[in-house]
């Protein structure tokens, strides 16, 4: 990691409460984050709308490559996905 | 002639106090203060009228006219005339030298310390190459008084017209070497002295008495030899001008300076400064501090430096790496301010040890880094932009070995002095601490 | 910073690398090294490379042949007359003293900043204190007399009755073996080979609403090189025989098959689709692992499509394990049909004893609470079941306290899907390593096994953690062992347990994977003995199931901290990051003090990779 060290304050809103994750909108138009709820630290029961905030760095490329497993795992996932979609468009009919 | 102000207290120890008052008439040697406690006598450097006694200094208005005659102190031993005449470490500690000749050395060593480690200075060596025989004298002197065996001369290599002289001088002079330094800086520092000639490490907390030696600047040596020779009391002090002058920034010596003249006359005669200037500093880059032109010369007065101005960080944080070699962390926050930099993080150089609190920081190994990588990685982690640093050469080496990599900027204490005097910045360490010796130390 | 001789004596094994410049012709002392503790930093800012640098220990006493800046590594071209490595160390050193690492967080105040996943060493003594080869043990020359021939009358010794170990209840593994699974007209067990209904998909369909497919794989050895969702949980197959209830009467087990869990929602998306496993069987299962499938064993592996966007809900995952369950049922009143006795391979029979005049200790496993998929069904009427269990959740986390044959006979149903490297699947619980070594370790006492669920909201994480505090404080133990399978926030309560258990004056072993991803959150001054699950290589959650889970390597370092520290031994200070060396210590001198061989178990190195990844990883 070359940037590692460059640690930054980001500040985020929670848009999305689910039983097991939360989806928070990064503040600025920065991106999404959708994390479990094991990796959120809470003193307050869980309202959308609630501000959070952490530490965090850029996100580097480890190299040029691309992982074939990972490749593959996408792979298949969206061939299912295809798979599922054209069946509920025939069963739609 | 402009009134004299000469500070009560000049030396390590309480403030004398004053025996003369306003009105009174005085002469060239006239005793105007008296020590209460530790300290050394004060005389008046010129002949005139006490003008006012304030509370840490004695103001007199000179005669328009001056002679060079003084009032001689009273005869007595060796050493009650070196009390007497109120000789003081010149070399910049001020330690009165009638105290520290008291200890019976047992045949131990006098080191004469011509290191004159901060750049720009030159009066010591001057002194040496144009009558190394009166600091002989007065090594010998010491070595009667404190009962030592042998002197030795500690000077750098490089001033190689000094050295002839001295090994000239010293052809027949069975128990006096010298013993050269290499190029870097601290060497002078009295401990780093006392490891050079004598091979022994001292405890910060210890003396060199410690390791049986007395260490004495070469100018406070040949103070010696006139109050023994001549009786003549201690009223004025060798000092270098330097810096950004008219008539450019080669340093300008001048020899028996009259104690409780300006900073700024003594400018003035080295030719007045040039244009804008960042700060004067009164003392040595490292050691120094920065001094308005109404200061007053005194006793350990050794350097007066006129800088260029100050680069401009624009607030950027900085990190300070405080050193017993440069200045203290005052000092630091004091340059950083006028930098225009905003201290992020202070880290102290791991060998720096303070004594006692609040005193002045010693190092442990004087010129021998103990590494500095962690202080580096402290201001990295406290977001600095920039370090100002004020470490001796080898810990200065040290620190640029980690430090940009890091993308640290690193400023020394003394680069505006290095820079003003056209002298290499303290950064990268290029020469060897190790240097060949004289045969037999002649 | 340079270090001093003590400083070099401690880190004779790290590299050597110069503080400061040096100049040729020096003979290399402490004072010009730097110290070891920053090199992370350094390494970390490419300051510094350590390639090819002796170690401390052979660089001292050296001669430098060559003018080197600071922070040079100190390698054989620039030095003359370095020490040879030394190979091992001579074992007959006498009263050479024995230094035991762990892994462990920083002691920081709670709220500090993320701490780095630190290691933490802890001084074992010397190798007389924890030889753990003599059956004296904690109880001295009283515990010898156990060992006695019966009737051999020791005048004047201590009641020999009080001490001596009592069966509290047992439980019997009856194991069948299965060879072959097919789909036939009914479930039923003929020989080595399980027969599945065919058609019994739709009645485990219908069984839950939310639940709108389901698909059984049998996934033979031949077949793990085949795509799959998911995994959500791996279990394995048993019933009680008769009335008995789990934890204690027989219990009849299929050998060498396993049911495997996994699903999405109906539009493809993973349940709990966080490091999600899903992708080739084979690259994905750190086999052998407690609560993974063996390699050679048989998956019948559901694939369960729950209602969209309920993958995240607290119902779907439930729904996706009951549905699944269904078939498992069925399969436990086949095995529990079976009356042929020959077809028992196996029998093994766990004793709860409880050894009276030994350290006392409880384990205290936190698990998941936070809701959805950080669920778990406690006490099940059948192992590993769903009905008759309660979740976790609606328990309110509160401790539970378990007798350790109910942890191994499969009271906890695990629903936790996240974090597939470190969650412990409901297979691991009935292999459960601490509490194996633990109940058979004969010079503690395990009184039981408390498990504490780990809710969301940090003023409910205090509450439970309080409970523990004063649960174990009833108990009156001499030491206790803490272990989560979670990180992020459930370290918060994590940390909380070990307080409030140490804060009673009881030692007390941290379990968890922590290494650099799983760096603990918080810290207190009780958190002094830990011990890092972590396998993988880089210290991080992979997506690779069960890499990082508490494995028998890791009951066995934590069994002999938790017997230091109830010893009253020294703990040393944490090393400031990461390393995977200090388990390796640990490992090595436990095993020399117990004389026996510790297998560490292999990570996902050992998995099979594609052509392309393995050019740029190795």
């Amino acid at each position: 990691m070359k940037y590692g060290d460059k640690i930054i304050y980001m500040e985020g809103v929670i848009v999305e409460v689910h039983d097991g994750c939360v989806g928070i909108d990064l503040k600025g138009r920065l991106g999404y984050l959708k994390i479990p709820m094991r990796m959120l630290i809470t003193d307050y029961p869980l309202v959308v709308g609630q501000e959070v905030g952490w530490n965090m760095s850029f996100i580097e490329q480890l190299g040029p490559e691309a992982n074939e497993k990972y490749v593959s795992n996408h792979d298949a996932c969206l061939k299912r996905q295809k798979e599922i979609k054209a069946q509920n468009g025939d069963s739609e009919e | 002639m402009e009134d004299l102000q000469i500070l009560l207290r000049q030396h390590v120890g309480a403030p004398c106090r004053a025996i003369v008052s306003a009105g009174d008439r005085v002469e060239k040697g006239t005793l105007i203060a008296e020590p209460a406690g530790l300290g050394a006598n004060i005389f008046s450097s010129a002949y005139g009228v006490v003008k006012e006694v304030l509370e840490d200094r004695i103001i007199i208005t000179p005669d328009e006219e001056q002679k060079d005659e003084f009032v001689p102190i009273p005869e007595g031993s060796l050493l009650d005339m070196v009390k007497a005449a109120g000789v003081v470490g010149m070399g910049g500690a001020g330690f009165p030298t009638g105290v520290k000749l008291g200890t019976d050395l047992e045949g131990g060593y006098i080191l004469a310390n011509a290191a004159e480690c901060e750049p720009g200075l030159k009066h010591n060596i001057i002194q040496l190459e144009e009558d190394c025989g009166k600091v002989i004298r007065g090594i010998k002197y010491c070595m009667e008084i404190s009962n030592a065996a042998k002197g030795i001369i500690a000077i750098k290599k490089k001033n190689e017209k000094a050295v002839n002289s001295l090994r000239e001088a010293l052809k027949d002079e069975k128990d006096i070497t010298i013993h050269l330094l290499p190029d870097i800086y601290p060497m002078g520092e009295e401990r780093a002295v006392v490891r050079e000639c004598l091979g022994i490490e001292l405890e910060t907390t210890q003396l060199p008495a410690a390791a049986k030696a007395i260490v004495c600047n070469v100018e406070t040596l040949a103070r010696v030899t006139e109050a023994i020779e001549e009786r003549k009391p201690c009223f004025s002090k060798n000092m270098t001008v330097i810096g950004k002058m008219n008539g450019g920034n080669e340093p300008h010596v001048f020899m028996d300076v009259p104690v409780g003249t300006s900073v700024g006359t003594m400018i003035e005669k080295a030719g007045g400064i040039d244009g804008k200037y960042g700060e004067i500093i009164m003392g040595g880059p490292f050691t120094g501090h920065a001094v308005e032109v109404d200061e007053p010369v005194t006793k350990t007065t050794g350097g007066i430096i006129v800088t260029i101005e100050f680069p401009d960080l624009h607030g950027a944080k900085t990190g300070l790496l405080v050193c017993a070699c440069g200045g203290s962390e005052d000092r630091m926050r004091d340059i950083c301010a006028k930098m225009n930099g905003t201290v992020a993080s202070v880290a102290r150089c791991k060998q720096a040890i303070e004594n006692k609190p609040g005193a002045a920081l010693k190092c442990e190994r004087p010129g021998i880094c103990p590494g500095q990588a962690k202080n580096n990685i402290q201001f990295k982690k406290d977001g600095c932009e920039y370090i100002i640093i004020g470490n001796c050469s080898d810990c200065s080496n040290t620190v640029m070995g980690s430090a940009p990599k890091m993308g640290l900027k690193v400023f020394h204490q003394t680069d505006h002095v290095m820079r003003t005097i056209g002298h290499p910045l303290y950064r990268h360490l290029r020469v060897s601490k190790q240097v060949e010796q004289l045969p037999d130390g002649k | 910073m340079s270090i001093s001789a003590e400083t070099a004596k401690e880190h004779a094994k790290d590299p050597a690398v110069l503080c400061c410049r040096a100049e040729a012709g020096i003979t290399i002392q402490a004072s010009n090294l730097e110290d070891p503790a920053i090199f992370d930093d350094l390494v970390d800012s490419n300051l510094l490379n350590l390639d090819g640098a002796l170690k401390i220990e052979q660089v001292l006493g050296a001669t430098l042949t060559k003018t080197c800046d600071s922070l040079t590594p100190l390698t054989a071209d620039v030095l003359e007359g370095y020490k040879a490595e030394e190979e091992e160390a001579p074992a007959a050193a006498p009263a050479e003293e024995a230094e035991a690492a762990e892994e462990a967080p920083q002691m920081k105040a709670p709220a500090a900043a993320a701490v780095s996943g630190g290691v933490m060493k802890i001084h074992i003594g010397e190798g007389k204190d924890i030889d753990i080869e003599l059956p004296v043990g904690f109880n001295g020359g009283a515990a010898a007399q156990v060992e006695l021939p019966a009737g051999v009358q020791v005048p004047g010794a201590a009641p020999v009755k009080e001490l001596e170990p009592k069966v509290v209840r047992s439980v019997t593994r009856k194991h069948y073996q299965i060879t072959e699974v097919k789909r036939g007209p009914e479930t039923k067990i003929e020989g080595t080979t399980l027969y599945i209904r065919e058609g019994i998909e739709q009645e485990a369909i219908d069984s839950q609403e939310l639940v709108h497919n389901l698909k059984i794989d049998i996934i033979t050895p031949e077949q793990y090189h085949t795509y799959s969702e998911t995994i959500m949980d791996v279990q394995p197959i048993a019933t009680k025989e008769g009335d008995a209830e789990i934890g204690s009467g027989v219990t009849r087990v299929l050998d060498g098959v396993v049911i495997m869990v996994t699903g999405t929602d109906d539009n493809g998306v993973q349940i709990g689709e966080f490091g999600s496993s899903e992708g080739y069987l084979d690259e994905n299962i750190m086999w052998g692992r407690p609560g993974a499938p063996e390699k050679g064993e048989i998956f019948i592996k559901t694939e369960v499509t729950i209602k969209e966007g309920t993958n995240m809900e607290r119902p779907g995952p439930l729904a996706a394990h009951s549905a699944t369950d269904v078939i498992t049922q069925e399969i436990r009143e086949a095995l529990k049909a079976v009356e042929d006795e020959s077809l028992v391979v196996n029998t093994e029979t766990f004793d709860q004893v409880r050894r009276p005049g030994r350290k006392k200790v409880v384990i205290v496993k936190e698990i998941m609470g936070q809701g959805a998929m950080h669920d778990n069904l406690i006490l099940p009427v059948e192992p590993v079941g769903v009905l008759g269990a309660r979740p976790n959740v609606d328990l309110g986390n509160v401790p539970v306290m378990m007798s350790p044959l109910e942890v191994l006979d499969g009271a906890i149903h695990a629903l936790t899907c996240i974090g597939p490297a470190s969650k412990e699947m409901s297979r691991h619980y009935w292999r459960e390593p601490l509490v194996l070594e633990a109940l058979h370790d004969e010079e503690v006492d395990l009184c039981g096994v408390l498990f504490v669920g780990s809710p969301q909201i940090n003023a409910e994480k205090f509450y439970v953690s309080k409970r523990v505090g004063m649960t174990v404080e009833a108990l009156d133990v001499d030491g206790a062992f803490v272990t989560t399978e979670g990180f992020g926030n459930n370290h918060i309560d994590f940390a909380s347990h070990i307080e409030q258990i140490g804060m009673r004056g009881v030692p007390v072993v941290g379990m968890s994977f922590c290494a650099v991803q799983g760096a603990l959150v918080v810290g207190n001054k009780y958190m002094t003995h830990m011990v890092d699950n972590n396998k993988s290589e880089s210290g991080i959650e992979n997506e690779v199931l069960a890499c990082n889970t508490l494995c028998k390597e890791d009951a066995v370092r934590a069994l002999a901290m938790l017997k230091a520290a109830m010893d009253g031994e020294e703990v040393k200070a944490p090393e400031k990051k990461w390393n995977p060396n200090v388990k390796a210590n640990n490992v090595e001198l436990i095993s020399k003090t117990m004389n026996q061989t510790i297998e560490l178990v292999a990570n996902e190195q050992s998995l099979p990779m594609s052509q392309k990844r393995k050019e740029k990883y190795d």
